[in-house]
């Protein structure tokens, strides 16, 4: 049954998601956005922040209660890398998943509470190319770039040489070639090692051809600037796909512009190809005393390293990869610009296989992602996702044998589909536990003692009853995260003490101690407030 | 008064029969050399316009010079003006206006840092009135076009001047900021106690204080000895606790920095004080990278800021001091030295260097990201006051402000029964004093350093076919050689421009036969040269260096008269037939 007919029968008996059998593309991503905003009318809101080049919307659910700007927030945000559907699949999940649960007392007490912004996909001109025709891993988006620099522009893209419908491999037996097939496996391919005495055999290339003959593959084919190398931290300037300056996209730009007003947000939360979560990041001291600093402070790492616990407790997945450090990307920026918590995870890595000894397998001799997924997949009963080499003509290499094949493009990135609902489980159950951990201020110890002559000193701990600092370290020092506000009413005199006041960060389940002293009678009320920690009023008659 | 001195600038503008009613006859003036003796547009330049006034000056040279100036509206500032830019070139000669090699200059990227709002705007009329009688703009306008943003802060501008402020105020835009974080914006500005329109200081007579009268000028407050009892305390700008926060004038205007807003080595507001959200969310700035990525024919740049009499250069910060390599130093130190000649008192300095290290400075954009010549003039300093250099600037300023200003730049101390501080005094220069020019000085500053712009801008490349060489092969073929020159300062592309492709190589076509093989030719007397194996009808050269030239060659099949055509996004066009 194809796609087509999967979705109008599953329309037909109203039960889409449960029988969802891929993942989702634009149209279904946008409705089931709105099918939550119908179900859920009092605790779901969609918006489009703004309509990307490819003339597709940037979807936002903001789901809570009552006024959202006023209560501390969760940002979770998929879709950041375009091959990696999972990410958008676990945002959508999680916003599904919590309100299916939205009857439940907790929940309940949770929406009252928190609230959360989920941008489901922020590169829906990628993504779409999973449900393409021409089926191949796709970062960027519809802006029509130079990626080579040429003054010529989407000249030199893939072509489907073999006509299966995506883009693999190619090799090319060739006398410079610099790889040769994996002795762990022979369908795959890997560089020759000079200290091993091997010596190369093929050349490996994307599979197209050279069109614009610049002696390059592929290096400019349909595919603009992608989200997460388009971010101010570490940008890599003149890189493809990075845009011709910082923040140049109007995806970019539209999350920016409503995530920097958003000053409830606490914590934001990445399904993408960066991992803080399996492992927490360390803690270095030369980072964090230059003037661009490269590292998390001491303070943040410790949280970072309790919500890393956390979620190791929740996702079973085990032995995740090294997560590697990407210019321009978003998860990064959360916390260096952003100055807020921010936590990412791919929700999916290859797991390990052990060697089938009945099968007599052996332990591979080189750690290999292609190698170990055509262990896994074999185990796994997944089939279809390696098409072996097979010969083409090539108009590059007239006299040479030239074969296409390889791994599909997105198996690494994205399990099949049938693991994701569970997956999505996992991952709503972090979020409602990280929210757990929720810096939020109240007063506590509230004092009135009488003095003579008509004077009162009232004194009070303004307490953080979540394990989360009120802010992060670099949040102190930005001007985009408000500090707590103390505000005391009174048709008094204040004699000492402020009448308006900010706090800056305090720690988690820290304390901050005030005092007023004040002359005249009648009601004091004290207003303490921050939109990332809530807000607590004190009233007291003198 | 205020408000009425701005009113009859402007009907005096825009009403032109006004004007030549009072205006002289022409047959009463007389040339004075380099300036135009009759404009058709009459601006007088010792005064400061607001944004409307500059954008009159602009409408009517463009109606007045229709084949020299057009405007155009490229964006909208925060609260909703238009901002326009005049694109400036003799439209009736040379290549299409945006084909030429363009020189981009703006001002008052600051709110407060008025003047190089008239400077520019000063450029756009001088180039606009002269052209018709001046042999050199002629020339610089059928070869270069000018791109000229008088602000490129328009509501700042109109803030400085309509609101009270002092010369330190607003140096930002005019986005609502909250400054002191405490939920609300702008809630604890200046307030203008005395009602003047100029912000100035308050003090109070406290014998603990440790300020005193100076005896050689009582309007100036001076320390007192360490053995010596006080007769004031400073209270700081006119102004309120309004927020009741212990705190005076905490959170007014803005704050950020438009002036770190650029998309080169941009870093956050703390790390770099006064960036605001992400490179280019100032909308004005993001306006004019826009535009400027649209004109790669943009191949020098010029801001005008205020002041301290210097002529910057990047890197504005020391993290990208690897940046700028020999060949680019050596032509912006031409630049700059020329132009500490033309403009006396100012000095060429390298920004991180010589000023403080700086990201997101719209210099490092323009050069990093583009790869274009770019300086930021720091317009007036004290040399100024008597033409030469100055060790004690603030006491000089009261010297100049009696002597030649006869006291117009001083608001004389007034008592003033403060709610919150009880009798206090105010007074102290006007806003419009300290770091903006006086209204005599304005025009000479202004045409100092439009000259030093129009070196700059000269010296962007010109590139000519020099010469065709066509020499016969036997067998139908043909050998033709074509030197193509650069007879300006600056090569095509800037070593930044090279190192990353910026902008895409000069390009250098052949029409005339079959082209069979193309190269460029290193040495033409040993014959050395390198093939372009793919579509060698069109040579392309990476780079035309600055008073130099290349050499390109094609073997050709056929044809009998030869066109040479070089076309580079920074050097314009040029061709030859032989």
């Amino acid at each position: 049954m194809n796609k087509f007919y999967t979705l109008l029968f599953s329309c037909l008996i109203g039960s889409q998601f449960a029988s969802a059998q891929d993942y989702s593309n634009y149209s279904t991503l946008t409705s089931r956005a709105q099918q939550l905003e119908k179900k859920y009318p009092s605790l779901v809101k969609v918006k489009s922040l703004t309509k990307t080049l490819g003339g597709k919307d940037i979807w936002m659910l903001s789901i809570g209660t009552g006024n959202l700007t006023e209560k501390p927030a969760v940002a979770v945000v998929g879709g950041v890398e375009g091959s990696h559907l999972l990410g958008v699949e676990l945002a959508i999940g999680f916003a599904e998943k919590l309100l299916a649960q939205s009857a439940t007392d907790s929940v309940k007490n949770l929406l009252n509470q928190q609230t959360y912004y989920v941008f489901p996909n922020l590169s829906p001109d990628a993504t779409e190319q999973y449900f393409a025709k021409l089926k191949y891993a796709r970062s960027g988006n519809a802006k029509s770039t130079d990626d080579d620099r040429d003054g010529v522009f989407n000249e030199d893209g893939f072509e489907d040489l073999n006509g299966d419908g995506k883009i693999t491999m190619m090799r090319i037996e060739h006398p410079t070639g610099e790889w040769i097939a994996s002795p762990d496996d022979e369908r795959i391919m890997i560089k020759a090692e000079l200290t091993k005495g091997q010596k190369g055999k093929y050349l490996l290339l994307s599979e197209g051809t050279d069109n614009d003959k610049d002696g390059v593959f592929n290096e400019d084919g349909e595919g603009g600037v992608a989200f997460n190398k388009n971010m101010s931290y570490n940008y890599p300037n003149f890189v493809a796909g990075s845009g011709e300056h910082m923040v140049s996209e109007l995806e970019n730009r539209a999350l920016l512009d409503f995530l920097f007003e958003a000053y409830n947000v606490y914590a934001v939360l990445t399904f993408g190809p960066q991992n803080n979560l399996s492992n927490p990041v360390s803690f270095n001291k030369a980072g964090t005393s230059k003037r661009i600093i490269s590292s998390w402070y001491e303070e943040d790492v410790k949280v970072n390293d309790l919500v890393s616990k956390t979620y190791n407790k929740i996702v079973k997945a085990k032995n995740a990869p090294v997560s590697k450090a990407t210019e321009g990307n978003f998860a990064d920026w959360a916390y260096f610009h952003y100055g807020r918590f921010s936590f990412s995870t791919p929700g999916w890595w290859l797991p390990e296989t052990k060697p089938d000894t009945a099968k007599k397998q052996k332990a591979f001799a080189e750690k290999n992602d292609e190698t170990a997924y055509l262990r896994w997949a074999e185990k796994e009963n997944i089939s279809g996702t390696f098409s072996t080499w097979a010969a083409v003509k090539h108009p590059d290499f007239p006299d040479a044998k030239v074969e296409v094949g390889g791994l599909d493009p997105f198996v690494l990135l994205n399990p099949p589909y049938k693991m994701v609902d569970n997956l999505v489980t996992e991952h709503t159950n972090f979020v409602m536990a990280l929210s757990k951990m929720v810096p939020t201020v109240a007063p506590m110890n509230v004092k009135t003692e009488k003095l003579e002559g008509g004077l009162t000193r009232i004194s009070l701990d303004v307490v953080n009853n979540g394990a989360f600092a009120t802010q992060t370290k670099v949040g102190e020092k930005s001007n985009w995260v408000k500090n707590i506000h103390v505000k005391l009413e009174t048709s008094g005199k204040v004699l000492s003490g402020r009448a308006n006041q900010t706090i800056g960060a305090i720690a988690g389940y820290g304390k901050e101690s005030l005092s007023w002293l004040i002359s005249g009678s009648g009601k004091v009320t004290i207003t303490i407030a921050s939109p990332s920690n809530g807000q607590k009023t004190v009233s007291i008659n003198l | 008064m205020h408000i009425n001195i701005k009113k009859s600038i402007f009907s005096l503008l825009i009403s032109g029969s006004i004007l030549s009613s009072i205006a002289q006859e022409s047959s009463q003036m007389f040339q004075a050399v380099g300036s135009p003796v009759n404009p058709k547009v009459a601006v007088s330049w010792n005064k400061y316009y607001d944004y409307e006034g500059h954008v009159t000056i602009a409408r009517k040279l463009e109606k007045a010079y229709p084949d020299l100036v057009k405007v155009q509206v490229i964006g909208k500032t925060a609260q909703g003006r238009d901002l326009i830019l005049l694109a400036i070139t003799d439209y009736k000669t040379g290549s299409s206006p945006d084909k030429k090699p363009g020189m981009y200059i703006d001002g008052n990227i600051h709110s407060n840092e008025i003047q190089g709002s008239e400077f520019a705007s000063y450029t756009a009329w001088y180039l606009a009135e002269s052209f018709a009688n001046n042999t050199f703009i002629k020339e610089l306008l059928h070869d270069k076009i000018f791109y000229i943003v008088p602000s490129i802060n328009p509501d700042g501008r109109d803030n400085f001047l309509q609101q009270p402020n002092n010369a330190n105020s607003p140096r930002s835009g005019m986005i609502a900021v909250d400054n002191d974080r405490d939920g609300a914006t702008n809630e604890d500005g200046f307030d203008d106690l005395d009602k003047n329109g100029h912000i100035t200081m308050m003090r109070r007579k406290n014998v603990n204080g440790r300020m005193k009268l100076d005896p050689t000028d009582p309007r100036r407050m001076i320390q007192v000895g360490a053995d010596e009892d006080g007769e004031y305390e400073m209270l700081g700008y006119e102004g309120i606790d309004n927020d009741l926060d212990g705190q005076v004038n905490e959170d007014g205007e803005g704050f950020y920095d438009p002036n770190r807003d650029w998309a080169w080595n941009w870093q956050p507001n703390y790390i770099q004080s006064g960036a605001y959200k992400y490179p280019f969310s100032i909308p004005e700035n993001r306006a004019v990278a826009d535009f400027v990525l649209k004109h790669p024919n943009i191949a020098a740049a010029q801001s005008y800021h205020n002041n301290g009499g210097m002529i910057l250069r990047g890197p504005g910060a020391a993290e990208d001091e690897g940046t700028y390599n020999r060949e680019d130093v050596r032509v912006y130190d031409a630049l700059g030295k020329k132009g500490e000649e033309l403009i006396p008192g100012y000095r060429y300095l390298v920004v991180y260097k010589d000023l403080y290290s700086v990201f997101g400075g719209e210099l490092d954009w323009f050069y990093g990201s583009r790869g274009i010549y770019t300086f930021s003039n720091e317009l007036w300093n004290s040399f100024q006051y008597f033409s030469k250099a100055d060790t004690d600037p603030q006491s000089t300023s009261y010297n100049f402000d009696k002597y030649l200003l006869f006291k117009d730049a001083f608001v004389d101390w007034k008592p003033f029964k403060h709610p919150q501080f009880g009798d206090i005094e105010i007074g102290g220069f006007k806003k419009t004093f300290g770091r903006t020019h006086p209204g005599f000085l304005l025009e000479s500053d202004a045409h100092r350093n439009m000259a030093f712009t129009f070196y700059h801008a000269y010296h962007t490349p010109k590139l000519s076919v020099d010469d065709i060489e066509v020499k016969d092969l036997g067998n139908g073929l043909k050998e033709v050689t074509a030197t193509i020159a650069n007879k300006r300062m600056m090569p095509t592309h800037a070593s930044q421009d090279l190192k990353y492709n910026i902008e895409v190589p000069d390009l250098v076509s052949l029409t005339g036969g079959k082209v069979l093989a193309g190269m460029i030719v290193q040495n033409k007397d040993l014959n050395i040269a390198t093939e372009q194996k793919v579509n060698p009808t069109v040579i392309k050269v990476n780079n035309i260096g600055g008073q130099n030239m290349v050499v390109v060659r094609w073997i050709v099949q056929g044809g009998t008269k030869y066109t040479v055509k070089v076309d580079s996004k920074k050097g314009g066009i040029a061709e030859l037939t032989k």
